[in-house]
């Protein structure tokens, strides 16, 4: 079955722990213990919440046996707030387009002493 | 196709809302709408054409927008129309599973096939307030797709938010 890249990655961001996780981390590498601090959780309990993260491509996790550093990875996150900021400016722009138009048109209407109703 | 994930409670999640105000009478704004010969004038981003616009203003009624980007790539657009109540409100699908498989790439890279529609359906809901002879406009796109809802719930989609990743940090850094 195709994993649905979008979900897998919102469903990743749906959890608040992880959410803070994420905040953490975009504020500098830390290690498993460092993560589970603010938590009343134990270290494997955060450390299912960096699996999901790591699986989306959220974060990256260093490779040394005794400190895991784990760093948080934009790229994810970036894309799909990229598709959907540029629907919002697919508006914008459109939105714009019409304001112009409308005041050329007004405009024109009133050069030819036409009352537009 | 409805499914269980999609209840009207969760509809505002799914919903994509913009407004703008128009120094401009309600007619006015409403006749740029649904006159293929003015919609083309302004439809699309910057610098974009509509090298193919129809438009059929009725229930039922079907609807057809060919995008052409300033390097020449096309990005069509079709739909029909649920309601169409002069100079108040639009309700029309939209389908743009005809636009180039790089676009839905950006939606979902991982789709099962290529010629897959990564959005799905959409319907889209406009309506011309009138407010002291200007025009408050207010787009509203229903989108299908509980990956499309995820992101925006997630990213905060009512609150507005921008790319860079430190304004990201800040909103999850909030949650």
């Amino acid at each position: 079955m195709a994993v649905d890249y979008l979900s897998a990655t919102f469903a990743a961001l749906a959890d608040p722990t992880r959410r803070a996780i994420l905040a953490r981390l975009a504020t500098g590498v830390a290690s498993v213990k460092e993560l589970a601090k603010p938590f009343r959780m134990s270290q494997p309990a955060i450390s299912k919440h960096l699996k999901v993260l790591e699986r989306t491509g959220l974060i990256a996790r260093g490779r040394e046996a005794q400190w895991r550093p784990c760093r948080l990875k934009a790229t994810p996150l970036k894309e799909v707030a990229g598709w959907v900021e540029n629907y919002r400016q697919f508006w914008e722009e459109s939105f714009d387009r019409l304001d112009d138009y409308l005041a050329e048109l007004q405009s024109k209407g009133k050069r030819h002493g036409r009352k537009k109703q | 196709m409805p499914s269980s994930e999609n209840s009207t409670d969760d509809r505002a999640a799914r919903e994509f809302v913009i407004s703008r105000v128009f120094d401009a009478p309600r007619a006015l704004v409403f006749q740029a709408w649904i006159d293929p010969r003015q919609m083309t004038h302004w439809w699309g981003p910057r610098d974009f054409t509509n090298p193919i616009c129809e438009l059929d203003a009725r229930p039922g009624g079907a609807y057809r927008i060919v995008m052409r980007s300033p390097d020449g790539h096309e990005y069509p657009i079709r739909g029909v129309f649920l309601e169409v109540v002069a100079s108040e409100r639009l309700v029309m699908t939209m389908d743009v599973s005809g636009h180039p498989p790089e676009w839905h790439d950006l939606v979902n890279p991982n789709r099962a096939r290529r010629e897959d529609d990564a959005v799905g359906q959409m319907v889209q809901t406009v309506t011309f307030e009138d407010l002291r002879g200007k025009t408050k406009l207010t787009v509203r796109t229903l989108f299908n797709s509980v990956a499309i809802r995820d992101a925006m719930v997630a990213l905060g989609m009512t609150e507005g938010w921008s790319q860079s990743l430190d304004r990201l940090s800040d909103l999850l850094a909030r949650a």
